[in-house]
């Protein structure tokens, strides 16, 4: 009976991930990812009678653009070169050539470090780094940090997603299943899952039995070639739990290896030795957790992982994923637009699993540069992706913004040293980075920033007269509105409007008697707005 | 098959009556995953909430209630300290308390707390959520979701501060907005009794600090008009609370209260703590949090029970006559509570350990049956003997002595969060 | 006569209790002993006997604190803030000081002669009662009632010299004084700061205080003890520790403490009759007895006792010691375990 029950789950399970269409009815593969998105996103639009934003000018998408793939707005002199330019490619060109910029990788493991490590642990960072500089697919990372061959470089770094969670089985065993596979199973654990039937018990033991054996052997992640895991049901009956991955495929195993109490000992002190001496454990003959990066990327069991990767990343560029909330990737919980997240998963494992092209593809949509106002008079749902949702900036996002928006402009002039001045620039406000949260899921701002911003000592130099900053530069102007044009294209990288001009000049105005007190708060005002605290 | 019906987005950015009303308008929060109150609440509620505040002691640690509320004299666990009469017939309390056992009139006494987890991390979560954790659910502290019932839009002061100085424990004391959002953040405060960044800068005037804003409000608001985010609209929110906040400053500074006042709390931080917490009560903060850290009194538990409990039962005392005698206790519900009691076995240092299976907690003030006892230990302490309740009837009790109901839902997408678990209900026989 | 030697010290046996032994005496003429228990009796017991009985006296309400032999009675003092005097033979009590201190008594000493009592309690005042009538002879009281951060402070223990002049009383915060037995005066204000944790940050309290104080046989020092420097004042976690004072000059001589194996507090310091070393006993969740030697300055014997010891006392041919504590009542022996051939070179003191 119960291996009835078993199969069945694993058919409905599968059911649901297979492609809703045919392969051959999916847009061919050698389709571009702009152009599957565009028209998947665009088809289903026509369902609805919905009419999409229109495309942004060239100041937005130039913002937005070096926001997603670099991390920082552009300079009062990037943003004019590009609106000059004239080149019909320039902005293919502008991708590819932000994409050539080491602070692309950089911010990309950045994000991803945010998504898969404990708050403030960046051990990882560095891992992820290395290995997209190294181009490595995601299925090579993903094997890196849950086996993680100590005999290669960088291993430590990458085990710690293991190692930050050794200690509680459950939740690695969760956090495994949430961020590689966007399943989050552990209401299964004391029970099947409320919500969603096909998720049961065996499920979560299953998954943590990829885990069980494995455990923490001074620095380094160790495992056993023995463990099983025994759970009771609600019915209080005791169940052997199965190597089971979350399609329901069951691993065949050898038969675990029996230790006697003296070579358990013995075992014992050549692990505590391995500890003094700081070094790996030899990994099992069989090892389970190698186990999962097999089956997870295994023809017919790779739709989880692979679509995951797409939503996560789709929802990095778009600010909402094409199945939310990311961790509830269920049949109760269809996609948005199903066969675009297909096509999508059938590009990523074809192509490796390559970061890079995918995140390339996104952004060179027209879904991408879509105008965040939305025209019309009924703002469709965001699961429509008719507008650009406005993004609330990373911590480091942050910081590059308000360290580049509050110097003199002038200081990035010179095309010769505006590099090597942007990056410093940068750098040197990374502690800034501390002072805010990681956006997730319904992100709000707290109050504390807002106090920060209006009352700390250390913003004061942000605002400030001075040769080097904004208000230096607009304190020598005389003209008040080309004071406003420049204070706002420093700030926000586009033109002032009319209103901006009339509300700004009348605020010096009033203060003719304290200009320079006035340019300071008009800086401040200018700083913290929302717009440049989101990607929009 | 994805559900299209709510192709509209209703979400608003303006202020919280505005973003709620118009998402309650929106009738269905099936579209999004935006966090909105489906059922209007009925007048009567909304007049039974108004002005209503509850003032939360926190002994963190874990305070023994052998030493406190549930005293065992006589047995081999009740410890040295007798047990003395209260003004309550019938009922006694520990020794450590002459002040509180004279005033337990207004008091609710809670002996029979079962709340299973043994540890502080586990145990101070739950008696801060009411619930146990969820991992695809972020829920909020109890002073998050009173400071959103109980709090109004046009409060001119914090609508939830939390004081946690001492720094053993003070990552399990959770202040957590969770699906309510950072709106309803605690203002929490550590090594200062005042906190940071509330004060103006002297080298700007406080006109030019106003008009400051409102350029800056002018300039945001241009750029959050025709956008929609949740994000966003929580940004200018937060910034269109400063000024109110900057104005309720002087309550965080003892220096204008009379010396009478000050010598009548006493010197120690959580006596100068909770008389901050009074100022603030009295001036309309919804939630006030003090913990006192820390009770873990693994060995000497009766030498370390005389110190805390010896002040504990001064500042509680002060404080109740304190709200009384400026009559706000009728609307001031204070609690104390803790991550769990302590065992009734006397370890050979002469401590008690982590104990969650029969524990006390109180209730004075604000729709309180004052004077009364609920639940009961065996002779032992051992048990809870009658009348077993858990975290989620504690939360209940609370929710319901300031006007909220309990099981009034919060919609997280389409699934409703009922404020406290579903089949729980208030201690009504402790409820005035 | 007192040839002991703390390398024949042995367990030679255990009586298991449900109940917490906090103090005990012993008649050295007559071999009897009492003790006090957290079930707030008096028992009589002989702990020579392989089950001992334990026989009750009823008449405390708290955890009995104090407990002396003055040859015609016992007394006994307790938490309930009441000193009873029991006749040894009806274990009734004779008379019966129900408020006797105004806070929890912790303890009590005889003078040599045994004409008088004195208590010590938690309202910081000595008191000195006549051991035969009862009647208040004299109190002693300068201890501050609130510590400077504004906790109550804490009396633990009191102590005659053997030439009956002084009196030394030690507190939670480790302030050691000196009182003149005639007149009552404070003679000296004596300190053991490190006795004494306050933890300003982490948990806002405090831990430790001197536990016990004796003098040396001759009288001229003092010894005071309690336990060192805590980080987490949630446990008793760090090593016992002996203070010894020179009474005269007030000079501290030298610091005992234990190893790390032995954390705690010393409950009671006992003089070896020869005054060149000493007993110190006590412990944390598990027990200890600690031998210090006064003239090499160092801890030359730490074995495990098996119980936190709360009490020991020791016959005065220094052959047998009984000692008290958590859940149990053991009794130890000097003598070496196979018949004495010759004695060795080793022997201390």
């Amino acid at each position: 009976m119960k291996k009835y029950l078993l199969l069945i789950v694993s058919l409905v399970l599968a059911g649901y991930m297979q492609p809703a269409l045919k392969a051959q009815d999916l847009l061919p593969p050698e389709t571009t990812i702009e152009q599957a998105v565009d028209h998947y996103i665009q088809a289903e639009q026509a369902t609805g009678n919905i009419a999409s934003a229109p495309q942004v000018d060239d100041y937005i998408l130039l913002r937005r653009t070096m926001l997603d793939l670099i991390g920082r707005i552009p300079t009062v002199a990037e943003v004019e070169a590009y609106v000059a330019d004239e080149d019909p490619e320039k902005r293919v060109k502008l991708v590819d050539h932000l994409m050539q910029q080491p602070e692309f990788i950089e911010q990309l493991a950045y994000d991803l470090n945010n998504i898969l490590a404990p708050a403030g642990k960046t051990d990882l960072e560095l891992y992820l780094a290395d290995a997209l500089n190294n181009r490595k697919g995601w299925d090579n990372i993903f094997a890196d940090m849950i086996y993680g061959n100590y005999e290669e470089e960088m291993p430590k770094q990458a085990m710690q997603f293991v190692n930050l969670r050794i200690n509680d089985i459950d939740n690695l065993t969760n956090a495994t299943s949430a961020l590689f596979f966007g399943v989050n199973i552990s209401c299964a654990k004391c029970h099947d899952h409320p919500l969603v039937s096909e998720w049961t018990q065996a499920h979560f033991y299953g998954m943590k039995s990829f885990f069980n054996r494995s455990f923490s052997n001074g620095d380094f992640v160790a495992e056993r070639a023995y463990g099983a895991i025994k759970y009771a049901n609600t019915n209080g009956e005791q169940l052997d739990a199965k190597l089971m991955f979350l399609t329901g495929s069951v691993i065949e195993e050898p038969e675990p290896v029996v230790l006697d109490d003296e070579a358990k000992k013995k075992e014992k002190a050549e692990l505590e030795q391995l500890k003094k001496d700081k070094k790996p454990a030899p990994a099992p003959e069989f090892s389970r957790r190698a186990q999962l990066i097999e089956i997870a990327l295994r023809e017919n069991d790779r739709d989880y992982f692979s679509k995951n990767l797409v939503n996560r990343m789709w929802n990095r560029i778009y600010g909402h994923g094409l199945v939310m909330p990311l961790d509830q990737m269920h049949p109760e919980n269809p996609p948005s637009h199903p066969d675009l997240l297909d096509w999508l998963a059938r590009d990523t494992y074809t192509n490796d699993y390559n970061l890079q092209r995918l995140v390339r593809g996104l952004i060179l949509s027209k879904t991408y540069s879509q105008h965040s106002v939305y025209g019309g008079e009924k703002r469709p749902a965001k699961f429509w992706f008719a507008t650009a949702n406005v993004k609330p900036m990373s911590p480091r996002q942050y910081a590059a913004a308000l360290a580049l928006a509050s110097r003199n402009p002038a200081h990035f002039d010179d095309p010769n040293e505006a590099v090597s001045r942007i990056q410093n620039e940068v750098k040197a406000h990374r502690g800034w980075e501390r002072k805010f949260v990681v956006p997730g899921e319904k992100f709000q701002v707290s109050v504390d920033e807002a106090l920060l911003f209006s009352n700390a000592d250390e913003f004061k130099d942000k605002t400030k007269v001075a040769n080097d900053r904004l208000g230096g530069e607009l304190a020598a102007i005389e003209s008040n509105e080309a004071l406003v044009q420049r204070a706002i294209k420093t700030v926000y990288s586009r033109p002032a409007t009319a209103e901006e001009l009339e509300a700004i000049s009348a605020y010096i105005a009033a203060r003719s008697d304290r200009r320079e007190e006035a340019i300071s708060q008009i800086v401040w005002a200018l700083l913290t707005s929302s717009e440049l605290r989101f990607n929009h | 098959m994805f559900d299209r019906k709510i192709g509209v987005d209703m979400s608003v950015n303006t202020d919280r009556r505005g973003f709620l009303s118009g998402a309650t308008a929106a009738g269905l929060a099936a579209s999004s995953m935006n966090l909105d109150i489906l059922k209007a609440e009925s007048l009567s509620n909304e007049l039974k909430k108004s002005g209503k505040r509850v003032l939360l002691l926190w002994l963190a640690g874990g305070a023994s209630q052998l030493e406190t509320w549930d005293p065992k004299p006589g047995r081999l666990t009740g410890g040295p300290y007798q047990a003395i009469q209260t003004s309550l017939p019938g009922v006694q309390i520990s020794e450590l308390m002459p002040k509180m056992a004279t005033r337990l009139h207004n008091t609710a006494i809670i002996r029979s707390l079962n709340t299973q987890i043994g540890d502080h991390g586990g145990g101070a979560r739950l008696m801060h959520l009411g619930r146990r954790d969820e991992p695809n659910l972020k829920y909020p502290d109890m002073g998050s979701v009173l400071a959103r019932e109980l709090g109004r839009p046009d409060l001119q002061v914090p609508d939830y501060v939390s004081f946690y100085t001492a720094t053993e424990g003070r990552g399990n004391a959770v202040g957590q907005p969770g699906f309510l959002g950072a709106r309803y953040a605690p203002m929490f405060l550590t090594t200062d009794n005042k906190p940071a960044n509330l004060s103006r800068l002297e080298d700007i005037t406080d006109l030019d600090h106003k008009e400051r804003a409102d350029l800056r409000a002018l300039l945001s608001n241009r750029f959050a008009k025709g956008r929609v985010s949740e994000s966003l609209g929580s940004h200018n929110v937060a910034y269109g609370r400063v000024r109110g906040l900057m104005s309720s400053e002087k309550l965080f500074d003892l220096s204008d209260e009379p010396q009478k006042v000050k010598d009548r709390y006493g010197k120690s931080l959580f006596a100068q703590q909770a008389l901050v917490a009074r100022r603030l009560i009295e001036a309309g903060t919804p939630f006030v949090k003090v913990a006192r850290a820390w009770w873990d009194s693994h060995g000497q538990n009766f030498e370390t029970h005389l110190e805390l409990v010896t002040e504990l039962d001064h500042v509680m005392s002060t404080l109740l006559e304190d709200l009384e005698e400026r009559g706000l206790l009728q609307d001031t519900l204070v609690v104390t509570l803790a991550e769990f009691g302590r065992t009734p076995t006397i370890n050979a240092s002469l401590g008690r350990d982590h104990f969650a299976r029969a524990w006390s907690a109180s209730l004075t003030g604000c729709g309180i049956k004052g004077g009364t006892v609920f639940g009961a230990t065996d002779e032992d302490g051992q048990h809870v003997k009658d009348n077993e309740i858990g975290a989620a009837e504690m939360f209940a009790t609370i929710y319901k002595a300031v006007g909220i109901d309990p099981h009034h839902e919060y919609f997280v997408g389409a699934r409703p969060i009922p404020l406290v678990d579903p089949g729980t209900h208030a201690v009504d026989e402790v409820l005035a | 006569m007192f040839q002991a030697d703390p390398n024949n010290f042995r367990e030679l046996r255990t009586t298991s209790r449900p109940d917490i032994i906090l103090r005990m005496t012993r008649n050295d003429d007559t071999g009897e002993v009492f003790v006090g228990s957290s079930d707030a009796k008096v028992y009589q017991v002989d702990p020579m006997v392989e089950q001992p009985e334990f026989l009750a006296m009823e008449g405390h309400t708290s955890y009995v604190m104090g407990l002396v032999d003055t040859g015609k009675y016992i007394v006994s003092g307790s938490y309930d803030k009441s000193l009873i005097w029991w006749n040894k033979e009806t274990k009734q009590q004779v008379r019966r000081i129900e408020m006797a201190h105004d806070r929890w008594i912790r303890n009590l000493t005889t003078t040599p002669d045994n004409k008088f009592v004195l208590s010590v309690a938690d309202d910081m005042v000595c008191k000195i009662w006549d051991a035969e009538t009862g009647d208040l002879v004299r109190t002693l009281e300068s201890h501050i009632k609130v510590t400077e951060h504004g906790f109550p402070n804490m009396l633990y223990a009191v102590a005659v010299s053997p030439d009956g002049k002084l009196i030394a009383t030690v507190d939670r915060i480790a302030k050691i004084k000196l009182w003149d037995f005639e007149t009552g005066e404070e003679l000296k204000e004596l300190e053991a700061p490190k006795c004494y944790t306050w933890d300003p940050k982490a948990r806002i309290h405090s831990i430790g205080g001197i536990r016990s104080v004796t003098f040396s046989p001759d009288s001229t020092k003092v010894a005071v003890g309690g336990i060192g420097q805590i980080g987490n004042v949630d446990h008793l976690a760090a090593a016992g520790r002996v203070e010894l004072f020179e009474v005269a000059s007030g000079e501290k001589l030298h610091m005992f403490e234990g190893d790390d194996k032995h954390k705690g507090l010393v409950e009671q310091i006992i003089f070896h009759p020869s005054g060149k070393w000493l007993m110190a006993v006590g412990g944390d969740h598990g027990g200890w007895v600690q031998f210090l030697d006064v003239e090499k300055k160092e801890v030359v014997k730490q074995l495990k006792a098996p119980m936190h010891v709360h009490q020991m006392v020791v016959t005065s041919d220094f052959k047998m010691a009984f000692g008290v504590g958590h859940n149990r009542l053991a009794v130890w022996s000097f003598e070496p375990e196979e018949p004495m051939e010759e004695k060795t070179e080793e022997a201390a003191g």
